[in-house]
């Protein structure tokens, strides 16, 4: 009998599942990236810092940087709020609320752009006040905006939920008998504690925004240099025989990609040493021993 | 500060959790309050700390009404079975906390904070872990810390929640004696929440034993455990036999006088209340041993009686006398039983390990 530990598969099991999924990782995720920064260097370097220098190119990283700054913040508020509400309270609609939460991922983005067409189109319920009064939603900033936070509202309150239900309440409530207000306890204590994963999600729901096409492309209307995000310009780019140009602006939002992965690489690894920080083995009590007897021990 | 608490009763959806209950905690007392887990105990501490609210009742604060006054503003220092210390922040800053959320005008400055916190962590003597982080902390000088941080708003009043709970028996013991020497040099009133009977009986200067959201008695730790006012306290407070209506031998006639023809009662009988001999004794029971445990310092042994099993504790040096092993045959007798009617027994409590 070879001795084995009884869990594991053999040696060839696993070198097979292992090149497995390497392969597919390199199929599907390495090559298509390296043939995106082939292409868009296909004509020199030249070339590619002309089409990112173009006008168009510019406005739409521009804009697209906007949206996510604009709707990150709104994120964050609500994502803190909706999983402070389901992780440290019971009432009534809980499960509704965590529930709807996870809407947007269910949804395809195209329907989530078409309810704000609905809602606010020049067609739509709202459209003829919203005419009358001069105020553009559809096919203008504000609706891209809307549409940005529908796709991206559950990744903070997601990754909260569950580090908040983990972390309890016993140290918001020793907080407050310690004399803080709602605010002291919150600044002091909580936010400190989520920290790292309220930094993920905000992470993830960042990498959502700038890459977010499918409802943004129905309520922006596609006007070049002014509702173009930089998803939507590669479209528009290819679908025009631009190779250079599109495949130059596909770089940018792969760039952005890895960031991406970075910044969560770094975020995860905070994490997990903090976690491991909280279930470490407890050190056995010290007994006082008296300075001298402590230290005569080598 | 003295805490009256009346006619207090709280459900969560159907379960009864206080069923209109009311206590007194005179100044300057340190109050155990006993009992199995559900039995309420938590919820009326955190009811006093103004973290739940009842739903019927008052809490008066040194006479003052109390019910509806905010956790923060209770002055109330609360230490957690999990020690719920803030982990992002130093021991230092911990203890701090409660200094610096104070309002501009009521805080110290930096310096009277620093030398305040110092001197509490001296009292806890663990002023050489300022620098430290919880989670660099063994268990029990987490709960030394909440303490010292629960202590820093100089509360008039200290509930503690299960404090040594989630500590080994070593430090356990330890820690119980150090808060009793706290709480008789700070001169306030402590109450906190135990399942542990000997931890209640060592520490207390009374001892609340509740069950199913009563009070089942109030007394010193002496008086709970050598004169129960119910069955429920006297099973619950250290091991038992039960002896149901029945002849045991020349001895036991356990109906008494007063109660009512047929209804029967259950005398209660301490293990080491029993006497046992080698040889036959007048009005004793002959039984047979089935089973004798060395534990410590004490003998327990398992008599087989009329298929009834009793327990008995001996000390080593008696039970080396009567050369007791299974199988022998022995005479029984109690000294001392207590005896209650069947309706006043409730549901026996479960069985309490035994701890020396």
């Amino acid at each position: 009998m070879t001795t084995r530990r009884a869990t594991a598969e053999p040696r060839w099991v696993r070198l097979l599942l292992t090149a497995v999924a390497l392969g597919f990782l390199f199929l599907f995720l390495v090559l298509p990236l390296i043939a995106v920064f082939w292409e868009a260097f296909a004509q020199g370097a030249q070339v590619y810092w002309d089409a990112l220098q173009e006008g168009e190119a510019r406005s739409a990283m521009l804009l697209t940087l906007m949206i996510a700054a604009l709707v990150l913040p709104f994120n964050i508020a609500f994502g803190v709020a909706a999983a402070w509400a389901i992780a440290k309270f019971e009432f009534r609609g809980k499960s509704l609320l965590t529930t709807l939460i996870d809407l947007p991922f269910a949804v395809s983005p195209v329907v989530a752009g078409l309810i704000f067409i609905i809602l606010f189109g020049a067609q739509g319920y709202l459209g003829p006040w919203l005419a009358a009064h001069d105020i553009k939603i559809i096919f203008a900033l504000p609706g891209m905006i809307l549409a940005t936070l529908f796709v991206t509202f559950p990744f903070v309150a997601r990754e909260l939920i569950p580090l908040m239900q983990a972390q309890g309440r016993d140290e918001e409530e020793a907080a407050v008998s310690l004399g803080a207000s709602g605010w002291q306890m919150f600044w002091r204590v909580t936010l400190p504690n989520i920290k790292w994963g309220l930094m993920y999600g905000v992470i993830l729901a960042n990498a959502r925004a700038m890459g977010e096409f499918g409802a943004v492309s129905v309520v922006s209307g596609h006007i070049r240099g002014e509702t173009n995000t930089l998803p939507l310009h590669v479209e528009i780019l290819y679908n025009e025989y631009n190779q250079i140009g599109a495949f130059a602006a596909a770089t940018v939002l792969a760039f952005l990609g890895l960031v991406t992965l970075v910044a969560k690489t770094i975020v995860e690894w905070r994490m997990r040493k903090e976690t491991e920080m909280l279930t470490a083995e407890l050190p056995p009590e010290k007994t006082e021993l008296p300075p001298s007897v402590a230290t005569e021990r080598p | 500060m003295s805490i009256e608490i009346r006619n207090i009763s709280k459900r969560f959806g159907n379960f009864v959790a206080l069923d209109n209950l009311s206590l007194d905690i005179p100044t300057g007392e340190l109050v155990a309050l006993l009992g199995p887990s559900g039995c309420g105990k938590t919820t009326l501490l955190r009811i006093i700390a103004g973290m739940e609210s009842p739903d019927g009742g008052n809490v008066l604060f040194g006479g003052e009404e109390a019910t509806h006054v905010h956790a923060r503003e209770r002055q109330v220092g609360f230490v957690f079975q999990h020690y719920a210390l803030f982990r992002h922040m130093s021991v230092f800053e911990n203890v701090a906390f409660g200094l610096r959320v104070r309002p501009r005008k009521a805080r110290p400055s930096e310096a009277e904070i620093r030398e305040r916190v110092m001197n509490l962590l001296k009292l806890v003597q663990l002023d050489w872990l300022a620098n430290r982080y919880p989670s660099q902390l063994s268990g029990g000088q987490r709960q030394r810390i909440a303490l010292a941080r629960a202590l820093a708003v100089e509360p008039k009043v200290l509930l503690l929640d299960e404090p040594f709970g989630a500590l080994d028996t070593k430090v356990r013991k330890e820690l119980r004696r150090w808060l009793r020497r706290l709480h008789d040099e700070m001169h306030i009133s402590s109450v906190f929440v135990t399942h542990d009977q000997e931890e209640a009986l060592e520490v207390a200067d009374r001892v609340v034993v509740m069950n199913r959201g009563r009070i089942e008695q109030i007394g010193s730790p002496d008086e709970v455990y050598s004169s129960p006012a119910s069955p429920f306290v006297y099973q619950f407070l250290g091991n038992v036999n039960v002896f149901h209506n029945r002849m045991h031998g020349g001895w036991a006639e356990v109906e008494r006088e007063g109660d009512a023809p047929g209804a029967g009662s259950i005398a209660f009988v301490r293990p080491h209340d029993i006497d046992l001999d080698a040889a036959p004794i007048s009005g004793g029971m002959k039984a047979v041993v089935s089973h004798v445990h060395r534990i410590g310092p004490l003998v327990r042994v398992e008599l087989e009686h009329e298929a009834e099993t009793i327990e008995v504790e001996l000390t080593r040096e008696r039970a080396a006398n009567l050369e007791l092993s299974a199988g022998r045959t022995v005479w029984f007798k109690p000294r001392q039983a207590k005896v209650f009617a069947v309706g006043a027994a409730p549901a026996p409590a479960p069985k309490q390990p035994f701890l020396f």
